[in-house]
Protein backbone atom coordinates (compact mmCIF):
# COMPACT_ATOMS: atom_id res chain seq x y z
CA UNK A 1 0.00 0.00 0.00
CA UNK A 2 1.41 3.58 -0.87
CA UNK A 3 1.69 5.60 2.21
CA UNK A 4 -0.73 7.82 2.71
CA UNK A 5 0.28 11.87 4.04
CA UNK A 6 -0.14 11.97 7.62
CA UNK A 7 -2.47 15.31 7.46
CA UNK A 8 -1.92 17.55 10.95
CA UNK A 9 -5.44 18.79 12.92
CA UNK A 10 -5.92 21.99 11.07
CA UNK A 11 -5.59 20.22 7.64
CA UNK A 12 -9.05 18.70 8.47
CA UNK A 13 -12.37 20.19 7.55
CA UNK A 14 -15.77 18.78 8.03
CA UNK A 15 -16.87 16.84 5.04
CA UNK A 16 -13.67 16.90 3.76
CA UNK A 17 -12.93 13.80 1.44
CA UNK A 18 -10.38 11.23 2.90
CA UNK A 19 -7.89 10.00 0.18
CA UNK A 20 -8.88 6.11 -1.03
CA UNK A 21 -7.02 3.30 -1.79
CA UNK A 22 -7.42 0.09 -4.05
CA UNK A 23 -5.94 -3.45 -2.27
CA UNK A 24 -6.24 -6.66 -3.99
CA UNK A 25 -7.31 -8.89 -5.95
CA UNK A 26 -7.96 -10.83 -2.65
CA UNK A 27 -5.93 -14.22 -2.33
CA UNK A 28 -7.81 -17.27 -0.96
CA UNK A 29 -4.82 -18.43 0.42
CA UNK A 30 -4.59 -15.89 2.79
CA UNK A 31 -7.20 -17.21 4.59
CA UNK A 32 -5.47 -20.54 5.59
CA UNK A 33 -3.16 -18.07 7.88
CA UNK A 34 -6.46 -16.12 9.32
CA UNK A 35 -8.48 -19.65 10.14
CA UNK A 36 -5.07 -20.45 12.30
CA UNK A 37 -5.00 -17.08 13.98
CA UNK A 38 -8.52 -17.08 14.20
CA UNK A 39 -9.07 -20.36 15.46
CA UNK A 40 -11.61 -21.29 13.21
CA UNK A 41 -11.46 -23.86 10.70
CA UNK A 42 -15.02 -23.30 8.85
CA UNK A 43 -15.07 -24.59 5.10
CA UNK A 44 -16.87 -22.03 4.09
CA UNK A 45 -13.56 -19.75 4.29
CA UNK A 46 -11.48 -22.68 2.92
CA UNK A 47 -13.54 -25.49 0.95
CA UNK A 48 -14.99 -23.79 -2.45
CA UNK A 49 -17.34 -26.94 -3.12
CA UNK A 50 -18.75 -26.67 0.40
CA UNK A 51 -19.64 -22.90 -0.12
CA UNK A 52 -21.11 -23.49 -3.57
CA UNK A 53 -23.12 -26.16 -2.30
CA UNK A 54 -24.87 -23.56 -0.20
CA UNK A 55 -25.15 -21.18 -2.28
CA UNK A 56 -22.37 -18.96 -2.20
CA UNK A 57 -20.12 -18.82 -5.52
CA UNK A 58 -16.77 -19.11 -3.59
CA UNK A 59 -15.60 -19.04 -0.32
CA UNK A 60 -16.15 -16.13 1.94
CA UNK A 61 -13.48 -13.96 3.28
CA UNK A 62 -12.54 -14.36 6.97
CA UNK A 63 -14.62 -10.66 8.24
CA UNK A 64 -12.10 -9.78 10.75
CA UNK A 65 -9.54 -9.92 7.72
CA UNK A 66 -11.96 -7.17 6.01
CA UNK A 67 -11.48 -5.28 9.20
CA UNK A 68 -8.13 -5.32 9.33
CA UNK A 69 -7.80 -4.20 5.85
CA UNK A 70 -10.23 -0.79 6.70
CA UNK A 71 -8.21 -0.23 10.36
CA UNK A 72 -4.95 -0.51 8.08
CA UNK A 73 -6.14 2.29 6.03
CA UNK A 74 -6.91 4.24 8.40
CA UNK A 75 -4.48 4.16 10.93
CA UNK A 76 -1.72 4.71 7.86
CA UNK A 77 -3.39 8.59 7.80
CA UNK A 78 -2.58 8.99 11.83
CA UNK A 79 0.77 9.92 12.95
CA UNK A 80 1.08 6.96 15.52
CA UNK A 81 -1.09 4.18 14.08
CA UNK A 82 -2.14 3.82 18.22
CA UNK A 83 -3.66 7.61 18.02
CA UNK A 84 -6.58 5.28 17.55
CA UNK A 85 -9.24 5.88 19.81
CA UNK A 86 -12.37 4.64 18.96
CA UNK A 87 -14.04 2.33 15.76
CA UNK A 88 -17.47 0.93 15.24
CA UNK A 89 -17.93 -1.19 12.38
CA UNK A 90 -20.56 -3.28 10.75
CA UNK A 91 -20.83 -6.08 8.24
CA UNK A 92 -22.97 -5.28 5.66
CA UNK A 93 -21.30 -7.79 2.61
CA UNK A 94 -19.24 -10.80 1.98
CA UNK A 95 -15.39 -10.31 0.14
CA UNK A 96 -14.78 -13.00 -2.15
CA UNK A 97 -11.44 -14.26 -3.44
CA UNK A 98 -10.05 -12.15 -6.77
CA UNK A 99 -12.07 -9.38 -5.16
CA UNK A 100 -10.74 -6.03 -5.22
CA UNK A 101 -11.42 -3.66 -2.27
CA UNK A 102 -11.47 -0.10 -2.03
CA UNK A 103 -11.56 2.02 1.21
CA UNK A 104 -12.16 5.72 1.93
CA UNK A 105 -13.60 7.94 4.21
CA UNK A 106 -15.38 11.65 5.19
CA UNK A 107 -14.25 13.89 8.16
CA UNK A 108 -17.97 14.27 10.22
CA UNK A 109 -16.59 15.83 13.03
CA UNK A 110 -13.37 17.70 14.75
CA UNK A 111 -13.36 18.50 18.83
CA UNK A 112 -10.08 20.58 19.24
CA UNK A 113 -7.79 19.65 22.36
CA UNK A 114 -6.24 22.15 24.91
CA UNK A 115 -2.94 20.90 24.73
CA UNK A 116 -3.35 20.95 20.88
CA UNK A 117 -4.13 19.07 18.30
CA UNK A 118 -7.79 16.96 18.56
CA UNK A 119 -9.89 14.41 17.88
CA UNK A 120 -11.19 13.65 14.24
CA UNK A 121 -14.06 11.42 13.68
CA UNK A 122 -14.27 9.86 10.08
CA UNK A 123 -16.72 7.73 8.61
CA UNK A 124 -15.35 5.06 6.70
CA UNK A 125 -15.72 2.30 4.44
CA UNK A 126 -14.53 -0.38 2.58
CA UNK A 127 -16.66 -1.19 -0.82
CA UNK A 128 -15.55 -4.10 -3.81
CA UNK A 129 -15.48 -3.94 -7.57
CA UNK A 130 -18.63 -3.85 -7.92
CA UNK A 131 -19.42 -0.64 -5.57
CA UNK A 132 -21.13 -2.86 -3.02
CA UNK A 133 -20.00 -1.93 0.46
CA UNK A 134 -18.74 -4.64 2.52
CA UNK A 135 -17.97 -2.73 5.59
CA UNK A 136 -19.59 0.53 6.75
CA UNK A 137 -18.12 2.64 9.95
CA UNK A 138 -17.18 5.44 12.11
CA UNK A 139 -13.83 6.15 13.82
CA UNK A 140 -11.70 8.42 15.91
CA UNK A 141 -7.97 9.38 16.22
CA UNK A 142 -5.93 11.79 18.14
CA UNK A 143 -4.34 13.88 15.40
CA UNK A 144 -1.81 16.34 16.53
CA UNK A 145 -1.33 20.17 16.16
CA UNK A 146 1.31 21.47 13.22
CA UNK A 147 2.16 23.70 15.83
CA UNK B 1 -40.03 -24.22 19.04
CA UNK B 2 -39.24 -20.23 19.39
CA UNK B 3 -36.30 -19.49 22.35
CA UNK B 4 -36.47 -16.39 24.08
CA UNK B 5 -33.28 -14.84 24.50
CA UNK B 6 -34.37 -11.38 26.13
CA UNK B 7 -34.05 -12.97 29.78
CA UNK B 8 -30.44 -13.14 28.83
CA UNK B 9 -30.14 -10.01 29.23
CA UNK B 10 -27.65 -8.74 31.87
CA UNK B 11 -25.80 -12.20 32.09
CA UNK B 12 -21.77 -11.96 33.02
CA UNK B 13 -20.30 -14.47 30.72
CA UNK B 14 -16.89 -16.50 31.87
CA UNK B 15 -13.69 -14.56 32.74
CA UNK B 16 -11.00 -15.61 29.69
CA UNK B 17 -7.74 -15.13 28.75
CA UNK B 18 -6.15 -14.84 25.49
CA UNK B 19 -2.36 -14.26 24.57
CA UNK B 20 -1.07 -11.88 21.48
CA UNK B 21 0.94 -14.28 20.43
CA UNK B 22 4.33 -13.59 18.69
CA UNK B 23 3.06 -16.13 16.10
CA UNK B 24 -0.52 -15.18 15.73
CA UNK B 25 0.94 -11.49 15.08
CA UNK B 26 3.78 -12.74 12.46
CA UNK B 27 0.97 -14.67 10.92
CA UNK B 28 -1.26 -12.08 10.73
CA UNK B 29 1.49 -9.40 9.20
CA UNK B 30 2.51 -11.96 7.03
CA UNK B 31 -1.79 -11.57 5.32
CA UNK B 32 -1.47 -7.60 6.37
CA UNK B 33 1.29 -5.77 5.66
CA UNK B 34 1.89 -3.27 8.21
CA UNK B 35 4.60 -0.44 6.95
CA UNK B 36 4.67 0.35 10.99
CA UNK B 37 4.58 -2.70 12.31
CA UNK B 38 7.35 -5.35 10.69
CA UNK B 39 7.07 -9.48 11.65
CA UNK B 40 9.89 -10.76 13.70
CA UNK B 41 11.91 -13.88 13.00
CA UNK B 42 10.73 -15.56 16.76
CA UNK B 43 13.78 -15.70 18.76
CA UNK B 44 12.34 -12.83 20.72
CA UNK B 45 10.37 -15.56 22.45
CA UNK B 46 8.41 -14.57 25.61
CA UNK B 47 10.37 -11.11 27.01
CA UNK B 48 8.31 -9.57 24.07
CA UNK B 49 5.73 -8.12 26.17
CA UNK B 50 8.66 -6.41 28.52
CA UNK B 51 10.38 -5.62 25.36
CA UNK B 52 7.74 -3.47 24.32
CA UNK B 53 6.91 -4.61 20.50
CA UNK B 54 3.84 -3.64 19.30
CA UNK B 55 0.91 -5.02 18.02
CA UNK B 56 -0.81 -3.51 15.20
CA UNK B 57 -4.49 -1.82 15.80
CA UNK B 58 -5.84 -3.73 12.50
CA UNK B 59 -4.65 -7.31 15.10
CA UNK B 60 -7.11 -5.74 17.54
CA UNK B 61 -10.69 -6.85 16.21
CA UNK B 62 -8.86 -10.36 16.03
CA UNK B 63 -8.00 -10.04 19.71
CA UNK B 64 -11.78 -8.84 20.68
CA UNK B 65 -13.44 -12.10 18.27
CA UNK B 66 -11.29 -14.38 19.70
CA UNK B 67 -11.21 -13.37 23.73
CA UNK B 68 -14.89 -13.35 22.87
CA UNK B 69 -15.37 -16.77 21.89
CA UNK B 70 -13.52 -18.17 25.42
CA UNK B 71 -16.53 -15.82 27.48
CA UNK B 72 -19.71 -18.14 26.37
CA UNK B 73 -21.19 -21.12 24.79
CA UNK B 74 -23.53 -20.79 22.35
CA UNK B 75 -25.77 -22.97 23.55
CA UNK B 76 -25.77 -22.43 27.27
CA UNK B 77 -25.03 -18.79 27.32
CA UNK B 78 -26.77 -17.34 23.83
CA UNK B 79 -29.18 -20.73 23.96
CA UNK B 80 -28.29 -21.58 20.44
CA UNK B 81 -27.19 -24.57 18.71
CA UNK B 82 -23.92 -24.13 16.70
CA UNK B 83 -24.24 -27.01 15.20
CA UNK B 84 -27.37 -26.26 12.84
CA UNK B 85 -28.12 -22.81 13.24
CA UNK B 86 -26.15 -19.80 11.59
CA UNK B 87 -24.82 -17.33 13.19
CA UNK B 88 -22.71 -14.50 12.14
CA UNK B 89 -20.87 -11.69 13.45
CA UNK B 90 -22.70 -8.36 13.83
CA UNK B 91 -21.38 -4.75 14.67
CA UNK B 92 -18.04 -4.43 16.64
CA UNK B 93 -17.34 -1.27 18.25
CA UNK B 94 -13.68 -1.21 20.00
CA UNK B 95 -12.24 2.30 22.26
CA UNK B 96 -8.49 2.10 22.59
CA UNK B 97 -7.17 2.78 26.22
CA UNK B 98 -3.61 1.36 25.61
CA UNK B 99 -1.69 -0.32 22.72
CA UNK B 100 -1.76 -3.74 22.68
CA UNK B 101 1.94 -5.35 23.21
CA UNK B 102 2.49 -8.57 21.92
CA UNK B 103 3.22 -11.35 23.95
CA UNK B 104 0.69 -10.24 26.35
CA UNK B 105 -1.51 -12.22 27.93
CA UNK B 106 -5.06 -10.37 28.26
CA UNK B 107 -8.31 -10.71 30.93
CA UNK B 108 -11.88 -10.27 28.99
CA UNK B 109 -14.94 -10.12 30.74
CA UNK B 110 -18.28 -9.54 29.09
CA UNK B 111 -21.66 -9.81 29.68
CA UNK B 112 -24.90 -9.85 27.75
CA UNK B 113 -25.83 -6.20 27.55
CA UNK B 114 -29.05 -6.50 25.17
CA UNK B 115 -30.52 -8.70 22.79
CA UNK B 116 -33.78 -7.77 20.73
CA UNK B 117 -34.77 -9.56 17.24
CA UNK B 118 -35.10 -7.91 14.02
CA UNK B 119 -36.75 -9.05 10.80
CA UNK B 120 -34.96 -8.90 7.51
CA UNK B 121 -35.51 -12.04 5.08
CA UNK B 122 -35.36 -13.91 8.10
CA UNK B 123 -36.19 -13.26 11.73
CA UNK B 124 -32.79 -12.96 13.72
CA UNK B 125 -31.84 -12.25 17.29
CA UNK B 126 -29.30 -10.01 18.01
CA UNK B 127 -26.91 -10.61 21.06
CA UNK B 128 -25.05 -7.73 22.03
CA UNK B 129 -21.81 -8.47 24.74
CA UNK B 130 -20.51 -5.94 26.28
CA UNK B 131 -16.64 -6.32 26.71
CA UNK B 132 -13.30 -4.97 28.81
CA UNK B 133 -10.24 -6.61 28.07
CA UNK B 134 -7.30 -5.27 30.68
CA UNK B 135 -3.74 -6.19 31.09
CA UNK B 136 -4.76 -8.97 33.59
CA UNK B 137 -7.81 -8.88 35.79
CA UNK B 138 -6.84 -6.34 38.16
CA UNK B 139 -4.71 -4.64 35.33
CA UNK B 140 -4.78 -1.61 33.02
CA UNK B 141 -8.10 -1.46 30.69
CA UNK B 142 -6.57 -1.57 27.19
CA UNK B 143 -10.18 -1.92 25.23
CA UNK B 144 -13.87 -1.59 26.05
CA UNK B 145 -16.47 -2.39 23.46
CA UNK B 146 -19.07 -4.02 22.24
CA UNK B 147 -19.76 -6.63 19.99
CA UNK B 148 -23.31 -7.95 18.41
CA UNK B 149 -23.44 -11.67 17.35
CA UNK B 150 -26.62 -12.12 14.72
CA UNK B 151 -28.44 -15.37 15.79
CA UNK B 152 -30.93 -16.72 12.97
CA UNK B 153 -34.50 -18.25 14.14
Amino acid sequence: MAPLSKACFEDYDISMALPTIELGPMDRFDYIPIALILRDTNPLHLDRVYAQERGLHDVVQQGPLNQAYLYRYFTSLLHDPWDLVATKMRFAANVFPEDTLTCGGEVLALAPEEAGGGIVTCAVWQRNQKGETILKGKVKARIPSRR
Amino acid sequence: MTVDRTALIGRPLRAATYTVSEVDVNDFLGVVAESDFAPTDGSEGGTEAASGRLAPPSFAPFVAVLGLLKTFDWQDDFLFDYRTGTAMFGEQSIEFHRPLLVGQSVAISAAISDVYEKQGKQAFDVVEVTFDIKSSEEGDLLMSGQQSYILFK
